[in-house]
């Protein structure tokens, strides 16, 4: 395993920049970062660049305001001038919210709360939420994941000890889903909540649901850095 | 942007194409904005980005007060069938508003492949493909780019073409638009107007008539519109915008690099060579503006490459002081520095050697013909032992991989010539034995051919086109004279070819039938997995063209060419006395060694073809004393 990287950024990606892919945004921030005139370690060999790596990387389409670059400054910029420095020259829809010294290694991120909103455009049924709620209330529920890797071509999962909490809130014509799922080893989309969802309970089929990844958590639930 | 999308773009590929957002996208104010131009690309997002002409003209245009303008790509046709589907019309990536409302669109005409796009997105925005039939509040519709030289085949569609470089006659028609709204001129009084204007060609107002068979009998303008359309250049290219500050992608696309470039022209006079011809005469920028811009491109993009554009880059005359001011910002900065357009001669090769920062495995040369003689016929003066020195320069230096572009069925091709490049290959392949550091890893040599494509305002516009049988013929030829197993021969497929072939030297006639091959489901023609020929020759049929008339048939010099009322500042005379030089294997000497006075030189205005020292240069020497 590569050693830690010195620094993070921590930024937000939404509105247009939902549609930027991760390895899109991994050739996005080399060139920013030599945009801003900031130095960073680079890589090594022929085609060099700036040595940067995205934890945990955002499905697209999904918003996000903790996401977190890891990389090395190399030169003197104080860390406090980089999200401006950054920012100005950055795409819509991606902002530097901070950046600072790692303390800990990504792989103690544990966990992930995200925001998802179901929308259902001739209004909530009757029941949908609760029938969502008791889909998850229970000792184990093992789905039929997709897979390349396996002979079967898929994979089972129990979803139940990846779901650390739900919680639901009507919200006009949609339903906001507050969900801490487990982050990696194995993580799970959230997405998959509502594939499961539509499949099993016939009141919930919304027509469109938002993904939003509003904080990551170490393995105490507590905000991760 | 429109929420629907958000709905949509999850479930298409490479959704970034359809957002904007990116960095250096021009946003205005609406309410400071009295002009709105949707620039139109007919392919996707990933080849329109990567186009220079489209990267000036947004800033040219975005840098007048008041006009904001904005790009549009042609849908991929997955995300074209949800659109329809939603009902969301053609839209402008920076304010996703529907471009069928703008004052202008602009379509860059880069290949003649792309028309079916141009119809598909002016339908997408709402409209009616038929220029005749779009009302007084529809947009104007111009076009420009290489194509636009012989727009025949588009007329029906389209209100103005542009002809030549964009970046002054886009303002001045732009101008004259607004002034044009404050008179209260209809539609038509403006296209009146425009016409006026040096390099806008109206095409409804000429009518063109056609003999009994079916050549042009007379193009005749109308109101006032002038008799020839000359074609427009930029002056002092020093002097003129370049997009030092443009925007950056967020996907990647397929030129993600700088791209700087050192002159417009070339010296050359390839008789093949429609960009040769329609971008003369040679203009090139001076070495200092074009070090200060380069390392501005750089600093402002975060690219890690930069790319010496220029249709013969190696004949810059300051390339060696210019390569090596650059390097010394490159060098330092990690950038990569790349000369495409390499001619096979040890100037070229020297410059190369200079420009790699690490060992060159694979390197490109472009022959075009197998013996000397059809060589000298076509101007590539490229003779064999140009091409194997600088292949054993490249051998020597460790390079185990050669590429080598040919054209099946240039004007005087025999079957000596065919077999000539399998003679050709094998001589790379002898000089490789003799002279590679190490034959261990082998060598690969890849033999190219297209289809020779006879293209108006060149030396060959007046030829046929072989047929598709007659190509394979001499593809099956070529590929039973390559024995050498390292040799790998690759031919494209006739059909684009032939296609092009009818539309590069068509007339409006053909305006049906792309209409035709659109309605029945015709679009990026220029991709494989879209293009079908069955469908166009359907068009053909229903619309009563033959398209071996376009491709099938050599022109007399008496002929009206239908594109005759077009001039791109050379003479046609010049044109028809270089094609009987090709037919006696005469070669041409290029502009630099003699002027063949081929009237390019009236389109300056200091009359002078490739100065050896731009304005700005000559006035330095002078402070200087
Ligand atoms: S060198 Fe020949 S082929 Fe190349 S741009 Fe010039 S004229 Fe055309
Ligand atoms: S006028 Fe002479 S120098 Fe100028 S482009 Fe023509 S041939 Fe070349």
């Amino acid at each position: 395993m590569a050693k830690m990287h010195k620094h993070r950024l921590l930024f937000a990606k939404t509105g247009r920049a939902c549609y930027i892919s991760h390895l899109d945004l991994m050739r996005t921030f080399p060139r920013a970062f030599l945009r801003a005139g900031i130095d960073v370690k680079q890589t090594e060999g022929f085609n060099q660049h700036s040595f940067v790596s995205i934890a945990l990387p955002l499905s697209l389409g999904y918003s996000s305001v903790c996401e977190i670059l890891e990389f090395e400054l190399v030169g003197d910029t104080p860390l406090c001038e980089v999200p401006a420095r950054m920012n100005a020259v950055l795409p819509e829809g991606i902002r530097v919210l901070d950046c600072y010294e790692a303390q800990v290694p990504v792989k103690q991120i544990a966990a992930l709360r995200w925001v998802c909103r179901a929308q259902f455009d001739g209004g909530v049924p009757a029941g949908a939420g609760e029938q969502f709620l008791a889909l998850f209330d229970t000792d184990a529920l093992v789905i039929q994941k997709p897979s390349k890797k396996a002979k079967k071509g898929f994979t089972e999962l129990d979803l139940i000890p990846l779901i650390h909490s739900l919680s639901l809130e009507e919200r006009g014509s949609a339903l906001e889903l507050t969900a801490v799922l487990a982050a990696q080893n194995p993580g799970l989309n959230p997405e998959l909540l509502f594939s499961t969802a539509r499949e099993r309970c016939p009141l919930f089929r919304p027509d469109f649901v938002e993904f939003h990844r509003e904080e990551v958590l170490n393995a105490n639930f507590e905000v991760f850095r | 942007m429109d929420p629907r999308l958000n709905r949509i773009l999850p479930r298409v590929q490479k959704p970034a194409r359809y957002t904007g957002g990116e960095y250096r996208e021009i946003q205005k104010d609406k309410r400071q904005v009295d002009l709105r131009f949707a620039l139109c690309f007919p392919d996707n997002y990933e080849i329109g980005m990567s186009n220079l002409g489209v990267r000036i003209l947004y800033g040219v245009m975005n840098n007048m007060d008041g006009v904001w303008c904005e790009r549009c790509f042609a849908p991929w046709p997955d995300m074209e069938a949800e659109m329809r589907q939603a009902g969301i019309p053609l839209y402008g990536l920076e304010s996703g508003d529907p471009i069928g409302t703008f004052d202008f669109i602009g379509f860059s005409l880069g290949y003649e492949m792309a028309y079916t796009n141009v119809l598909n997105m002016l339908d997408l925005a709402g409209l009616p493909v038929r220029a005749a039939e779009r009302g007084e509040d529809a947009p104007i519709v111009v076009a420009g780019g290489t194509c636009a030289y012989n727009g025949e085949p588009l007329a029906d569609f389209v209100d103005i073409f542009s002809l030549g470089e964009g970046e002054d006659v886009t303002v001045e028609m732009l101008e004259l638009y607004r002034k044009g709204r404050q008179l209260g001129w209809s539609k038509a009084e403006y296209l009146r107007h425009a016409a006026q204007i040096q390099g806008l060609y109206v095409p409804s107002l000429y009518d063109v008539t056609y003999h009994e068979d079916g050549t042009v009998s007379a193009i005749v303008p109308r109101d006032g519109a002038p008799e020839v359309i000359t074609k427009r250049i930029v002056q002092e290219l020093d002097d003129a915008y370049f997009p030092t500050d443009t925007i950056i992608p967020s996907t990647e696309i397929v030129h993600d690099r700088v791209m700087l470039e050192l002159f417009r022209g070339c010296i050359r006079g390839c008789r093949f060579c429609q960009a040769g011809f329609c971008y003369r005469p040679v203009r090139p920028k001076s070495r200092e503006v074009l070090v200060q811009q380069g390392i501005e491109a750089c600093r402002s993009s975060g690219y890690q490459e930069m790319t010496l554009s220029s249709l013969s880059s190696s004949d810059y005359r300051q390339l060696e002081p210019l390569c090596d001011e650059l390097l010394d910002y490159c060098g330092e900065k990690n950038i990569n520095l790349n000369l495409p357009s390499l001619r096979a001669d040890g100037f070229s090769m020297g410059i190369m050697e200079k420009l790699q920062r690490s060992r060159k495995s694979s390197i490109t040369f472009a022959p075009e013909a197998g013996t000397q003689r059809l060589r000298d016929a076509i101007n590539k003066n490229v003779t064999e032992d140009d091409l194997l020195q600088s292949c054993r320069t490249v051998f020597e230096g460790g390079c185990n991989a050669v590429k080598l572009y040919f054209m099946l069925g240039l004007p005087t091709e025999t079957d000596e010539d065919v077999v000539g490049i399998a003679e050709l290959a094998n001589k790379v392949y002898l000089t490789w034995r003799q002279y590679a550091v190490s034959r261990a890893r082998g060598i690969r040599i890849t033999v190219s051919t297209s289809f020779f494509v006879p293209k108006p305002f060149t030396h060959f516009q007046w030829e046929a086109q072989i047929s598709m049988e007659e190509y394979q013929r001499r593809v099956q030829l070529l590929r039973s004279s390559i024995t050498n197993k390292s040799i790998i021969y690759n031919w494209h497929d006739p059909d684009t070819s032939f296609l092009e072939a009818v539309f590069a030297r068509g007339d409006r006639r053909l305006g049906p039938v792309i209409e035709h091959a659109w309605r029945s489901g015709a679009k990026f023609d220029s991709w494989s997995e879209y293009f079908n020929l069955d469908r166009w020759m359907e068009a053909f049929g229903a619309c009563g063209v033959d398209p071996l008339f376009y491709t099938a048939r050599e022109r007399p010099y008496e002929e009206v060419l239908p594109w005759s009322h077009i001039s791109v500042g050379v003479r046609p005379a010049y044109f028809w006395r270089e094609r009987n030089q090709a037919y006696q294997s005469v070669i041409t000497p290029d502009c630099r060694v003699k002027c063949m006075g081929c009237g390019a030189d009236r389109l300056l205005a200091c009359g002078v073809c490739d100065a050896p020292l731009t304005r700005r240069e000559r006035e330095e020497a002078q402070a200087n004393g």
